[in-house]
This record gives C-alpha cells, structure tokens and sequence, in this order.
C-alpha cells in the first residue's frame, strides 16, 4: 500500500534519511523503532510532505507522493498524529475535530466518524466543549488520534503516542490503536518504547542514524539479540 | 448595591466629561446613548427571571444617580467653565430641554434596554436590534435638529470602522501582523480618483468604481502577499512595514508615466545595430509621459455618487454619506461573518494557532494566509472609493504610516478577532481624534486665554508659549501610545476580545484554574 524506495531527507546539510526503504501493506500495523535522532519522525514527516525528499519515491498504491503538497497527501488519505500531539490549544475538543475533517466536504460522512471517534474514546465526549490546551495528557493523545480519525484515512501515521504518558495510559493507547487497526485502518506507528510497540505490530522495522538496519515480522524482532540488547534493555 | 453605584457614577462621569467639552445639546444625545449602554451593561448582573418590569424598576434607582450626576456636570460645564473659557453660558430656554430630555432620556433609555434582559431570548434580541437600528437612523437627524454637527467626523470614525474590520482578518483571524494597511486604503482611493476625475477626464460612476477599488485592492493584496507571506511574525511585520512605506512614495512619484513596447524600442533597433544596419524601426509608445497620480498636489475633484431623489451627494449635507457609510459597513459585517463561519475562517484560525499543526490537517498555508491578506485588502477598497468620494480629493500624505498604525490601533483596541469590538474601538479612536480632541483644545485654549494665564504670569512671551503647547492635537499620537499601552497593561484582549485570543492571553490563569478544579 504504502511503499518508500531509497528515500534520502536533508536538514541543510544534515544527511537525515540515507536511503530508507520501507513497505506497509493494506491492513498491517507496521512499528518503526529506534533511539533519539535515529530518523524516525524525519521519515513520517517525509511521508506527508512536510519535509521534500532530495532523492528516493514515496508511493501509495503505486502513485508517486514526494512532489504533491501535504494538503494533497492528506486528501490522498494518509493522516498523521504528530511528535508532541501539535492539537489546538485553544480550540474545543469539538473544532480540534472538525479540522481533523477539514479536507472532507461529505457531511453525513463527518457526523459518522464523530461517532467513531467518540465510540473509540468516550473520554473525548465527556470533554467536548473544553479546551485542547486544558486536556490531560492522555486525553490530549486520545484527541491528536482522534483529530487524524477525522480525515478518514486509508493508512495513519501515528508519531510517539506513548510519549510522556503514563503506563497504564501507554497500555490503553495501544489497545485503541490495536482497535483502530481491526476496523481496517492500516497504521505506521513509530516509537521509542519498543517493547509495546512489538508487541501490537505485525512487522518492525529497526531505524539507526538514518538507515533501516534490520527488518522482520515483530516477534522475531523480539528474539533478536541486537534488538535485545539496544531497544528492549536486555542484558 | 455598590457595584450599582459604581456604574452610575462611571457612567455619569464618562457622559459628563463628554458634555463637558461641547456643552449646549450634547447632553441631550449623551443622555440616551449612556442610558442605553448603562441598560446594557446591567444587563450582565441581572437575574432573567425577574421579568422585563420588575427589572425597568430596579435600574431606575442606578439610572437616577447617573442622571443627578450627569446634569450636575452638565450645568457646571455651563455655569462656570463656559464662562472661564470666555464663552457666554447657554439661555435658558436651551438649558432647561437640553437637560431635562438628557436626563430623562437617559433614565428612560436605561429603563427601556434593561427591561430588554427581562425578555425570553428571541425577543430580547430582537429588542436590542430593533433600539440599535432606530438609534443608528435617528443619529444625524438628531445631530441636526441640535446643531452639534458630529456627523460628518463620525462619518470619518466610520470609514476606519471599515477599515478595521477589513485588518481585523489578516490580524485578528489569520494573525498575521501588517503595518501597511494604509496602502490598500491607497490603492482604493486613487483607483476611485483615477477613475472619476478631471484628472484623466475620465467620470465612471461612483457605483462601479467602488466594485472597481475594491476589486484592485484585492489584487494588490495578492500581488503584495504572494513574495511575503511565506515569512512568518517579525519578519512579515516588517515587510509590510516596508510595503506600507512605499505606497504613499509611489503615488506621489507616478507623475511622469511613459510605458513603451519593448520589441520595436529596444530589442529590434538592438538587432539592428548588431548587425550595423540603420535601417530605422518606429518606437511604439503605449503611454507618453502621462500624469497618473498629480503628486503631491493629489487628484481633485472627485466625482460623487449619484442617487435618484437625493441628487448628487453635496459636502454641506452628511445624511446621505452617513447612511452610505452605514450601508457599507452592514455589507462588510455580514461579508465578514460568513467567512469567518466558513471553511476559510477555520482554516484561518487554525493556522494562527498553528501553523505546523494547520499544514498537517491538509491545510495549504500560503492560499489561506493569502486569502486573509487579499480580502483584507479588499474592504480597504471600500473604505478608499468612500474616503476618496467623500473627501473629494486625495494627497499621497494621507496614506503614510500613522494611517496603518491606526488602524491597527482600533483592531487591538477593540478586541483582535471580535468585530463588534473592533466597531466599538473605530468610534472610540476616531472620535477621540476627531471629535474630542478638538473640542478639548478649544476648550483648553478659551480657558487658558481668559482664566488660567492672566492669573499666572503677565509675561506675554510665556503666556503665548503655554497657549501653543497647551493643544491636545500636538500629542495626539502620544495619546495613541499611552492609550495602547495602558490597554495592554489592563486589557490585553481588548474592550470586547474574541472568546479564543481571550483563552490565549489569559492561558495561565485558565489552566491554574484547571489545576485547581482537579485537585479539589
């Protein structure tokens, strides 16, 4: 569905991404995992057009993504929950919603997935009229979920959602992702905490200064000693 | 109880300073204007289910005060400062009225719009439409029965009513800080100018060219904001800051226009001498030294608008421009409000929370920020045709920098992003500077020349030295100032802010609420 060849991302001179390729299928949970300043939100990044490829093709379904601008990419139903949420502040629960929806005109198609939203995270109801800056943490992760949610989405990128949050929030985060993938959203999920993030993926790929250097299904991932050892915290 | 007090007390002050300056029938028309603000502002505190009468009752008491004091003020400014200032005190058969329908108005009208809060919703809001409606209509006829004469300024403090509304986009809802209004004002005026005036001999009617001057500015707003809106904050400041500079430098320079083809004048004859041939090729001139802009002297007369019944609109007779000016606005207002309601306005505040966020929602940036930009400019179009027909001249000077500062001035003022805010901070700065400071000076002036200086000093070269300086207009540019920092100090979101730029000055107080909210 989603396929990235040979892509190279530049900050300036900064050599970002050399070279990554990377496949997600219709329907999979793909993990990209690594450490800070491996790469990893320069590459979701790069998938929605916020950052330009310098060489490299990003394809979904076959068409060629790395020169359309990002509004067109999301129209082409890819959907991000930004590093760092990036809601609203000083929207309502409700607006940060409706421009989660913003490239979508069919409104009996919007109030359906206001639902699905709000079926997903019953906490988001509840908190409808308040303000996105006044939102707990996890509840403000629930919300950057739920506004990607509303573009509808054939594959969501989601960035750290377990980042900053507790470990009960992190387990609940995942079981709704885990959720959300069941309903036939594929998702590309990148995350420091490698440990949960195996465990709800299908595949993993395992990022390192810009370079993809291993690759394989999560549970063998899980059994690498390399993995082990850098990402699980095994001695 | 005292916070009753208290609003009578402002509220009869506030009306009695104004009266104080202009005396005679003033305090006839402050009366009911302060009666109905008062009406409205008890509004606030007032239990709805006390029903219309019981609520009329209850503001008498407040109302009462504000009148004694209203009229005390009234007849001081007339006994003994008109007199200080060298002025005979008005007769008593203009004293009496005058005062007596100032008070009772302003108890009635007070009566009237509280009694409003009383009814269900629908109708107090129909209420309240209805009294703005015939208050706005009856205004001119009033100021001429009673030969106050605030109608023309008021017309003034209207068109930069417009021209707020119009910044109050691209500041209040996009969020993006320009200093050079003034050129859009400009580029409206003297396409009106250009348009219908001897200047050119050409004489559109005022009916098309003001569709034209808007449409221009428009364009102008694109073709200024394209190269500069990919900036952000500072630096976009002062790029307009720069456009705004050059606009008056422009106009006051396009006084020798010479446009020529340039294939038959430079690129061919350039060919030629290439090759050494003299052959000679004819120059085609498309325009030859034509005076577009008359320089500093600016373009006049400029032709009026025209209606069936009223004739030409005359400079001795506001009615007609006032209602105009009126009818603008309206338009304006309801433009405005669709498209803040719409998918550009979300997209607009969406991107002046976050940018980063906005582009990852499939918001395109550039074509929201440049929509803001040029439909800003637009309604200067508005105000510029208006300006240019009203004043029936215009000169490059007018456009300079202190017009965009304040017009901005009004945006902050009133309340970024609100637009009955930014209606209220239009009337209240130019008012200020039109009609009060004026009236502040002459007061100032009569009564330094008959009371204040021969009791101070019988040097005649003082004496002329405080007199000069004693005048208001010399600061009023340091009145803006202290005014603008007085209002950031106490009010950041200005008088009647929007209920986001609200949550964003006030953020930490409202989380620290929060907090507490969750620890109890």
């Amino acid at each position: 569905m989603l396929e990235l060849i040979e892509v190279h991302t530049y900050y300036g001179n900064i050599h970002a991404l050399k070279g990554v390729s990377m496949t997600v299928a219709e329907g999979e949970i793909v993990t990209v995992i690594g450490s800070n300043g491996a790469g990893k939100s320069t590459m979701l990044r790069t998938i929605h057009g916020i950052l330009r490829p310098k060489k490299g093709t990003i394809l979904l379904e076959g068409e060629a993504l790395e020169k359309l601008p990002s509004h067109k990419i999301v129209e082409r139903g890819i959907s991000q929950s930004p590093e760092g949420r990036m809601i609203f502040p000083r929207m309502t629960v409700q607006e940060n919603l409706e421009m989660g929806a913003y490239t979508r005109k069919d409104k009996a198609g919007i109030a359906q997935d206001f639902e699905w939203v709000f079926k997903l995270f019953p906490r988001l109801k509840e908190r409808i009229n308040q303000k996105g800056g006044t939102l707990s943490g996890g509840e403000q992760q629930m919300l950057a979920i739920g506004r990607a949610m509303m573009a509808h989405p054939r594959i969501m990128l989601l960035d750290e959602p377990s980042m900053g949050l507790s470990p009960i929030l992190v387990g609940q985060i995942f079981e709704t992702i885990v959720e959300l993938n069941k309903q036939g959203t594929t998702i590309l999920l990148v995350e420091q905490n490698a440990r949960m993030a195996l465990s709800i993926a299908h595949r993993g790929y395992v990022l390192q200064t810009g370079e993809i250097i291993l690759h394989d299904t999560s549970a063998k991932l899980k059994e690498d000693p390399m993995v082990q050892k850098s990402y699980l915290g095994a001695n | 109880m005292k916070a009753e007090i208290k609003l009578a007390l402002t509220m009869g002050l506030l009306g009695g300073v104004v009266v104080f300056l202009f005396g005679g029938w003033s305090v006839t028309v402050l009366g009911i204007l302060i009666g109905v603000f008062m009406g409205l502002s008890i509004g606030g505190r007032v239990n709805k289910k006390d029903g219309p009468r019981k609520l009329a009752l209850q503001s008498l008491s407040t109302a009462g005060i504000a009148a004694v004091v209203f009229i005390a003020v009234s007849l001081f400014q007339n006994y003994v400062v008109a007199p200080a200032g060298g002025q005979f005190p008005s007769e008593l058969y203009i004293v009496i009225p005058a005062n007596l329908i100032g008070g009772l108005g302003m108890i009635l009208f007070t009566a009237l719009t509280a009694a409003l809060h009383g009814l269900p919703d629908r109708q107090e809001r129909l209420g309240k439409l209805i009294l703005m409606v015939v208050l706005v209509i009856a205004f001119p006829f009033i100021d001429r029965i009673t030969g106050l004469h605030w109608s023309g300024q008021i017309i003034f403090a209207l068109i930069f009513v417009i021209l707020g509304l119009g910044l109050n986009i691209v500041v209040g809802f996009a969020g993006l800080l320009d200093f050079g209004y003034a050129a859009f004002f400009a580029i409206g005026a003297y396409t009106t100018g250009i348009l219908s005036s001897p200047q050119h001999h050409i004489f559109m009617n005022f009916w098309l060219v003001i569709w034209i001057a808007l449409a221009m500015a428009a364009l102008w707003g694109l073709i200024l904001g394209t190269p500069t809106l990919r900036l952000r904050g500072d630096y976009l400041a002062i790029v307009t800051l720069g456009c705004g500079e050059m606009m008056p430098i422009i106009f006051r320079n396009l006084t020798n226009v010479t446009i020529k083809e340039p294939l038959t004048c430079w690129i061919i004859p350039g060919i030629m001498r290439l090759f050494n041939s003299s052959a000679a090729t004819k120059c085609i001139t498309i325009i030859d030294n034509l005076d577009l802009t008359a320089g500093e002297k600016g373009i006049n007369p400029i032709g009026r608008p025209y209606l069936p019944f009223i004739g030409e609109f005359q400079s001795n007779n506001p009615i007609p421009w006032y209602f105009l000016i009126i009818l603008l606005i309206l338009l304006s207002v309801f433009l405005i409000r669709r498209l803040r309601d719409g998918r550009l306005g979300r997209a607009w505040m969406a991107c002046r929370e976050d940018q980063d966020a906005a582009v990852q929602m499939g918001i395109d940036p550039v074509h929201t920020k440049l929509t803001a930009f040029a439909l800003g400019a637009a309604f200067s179009g508005f105000a510029g045709a208006f300006y240019a027909a009203y004043i029936r001249g215009i000169f490059p000077s007018v456009f300079e920098f202190s017009t965009s500062i304040i017009v901005l001035c009004i945006v902050v003022l009133g309340g970024m992003g609100n637009i009955n805010g930014v209606i209220l901070g239009g009337i209240i700065i130019m008012g200020a500077d039109r009609l009060f400071l004026p009236a502040l000076k002459d007061l100032l002036k009569g009564l330094m020349d008959h009371t204040i200086l021969p009791a101070l000093t019988s040097n005649h070269t003082l004496q002329a030295v405080v007199a000069q300086n004693a005048n208001p207009i010399l600061y009023r540019y340091l009145l803006f100032g202290l005014t603008l920092v007085i209002m950031m100090a106490l009010r950041p979101e200005g008088i009647i802010p929007s209920a986001q730029i609200r949550a964003e000055l006030h953020a930490d107080e409202e989380t620290s609420a929060v907090e507490k909210a969750v620890k109890n």
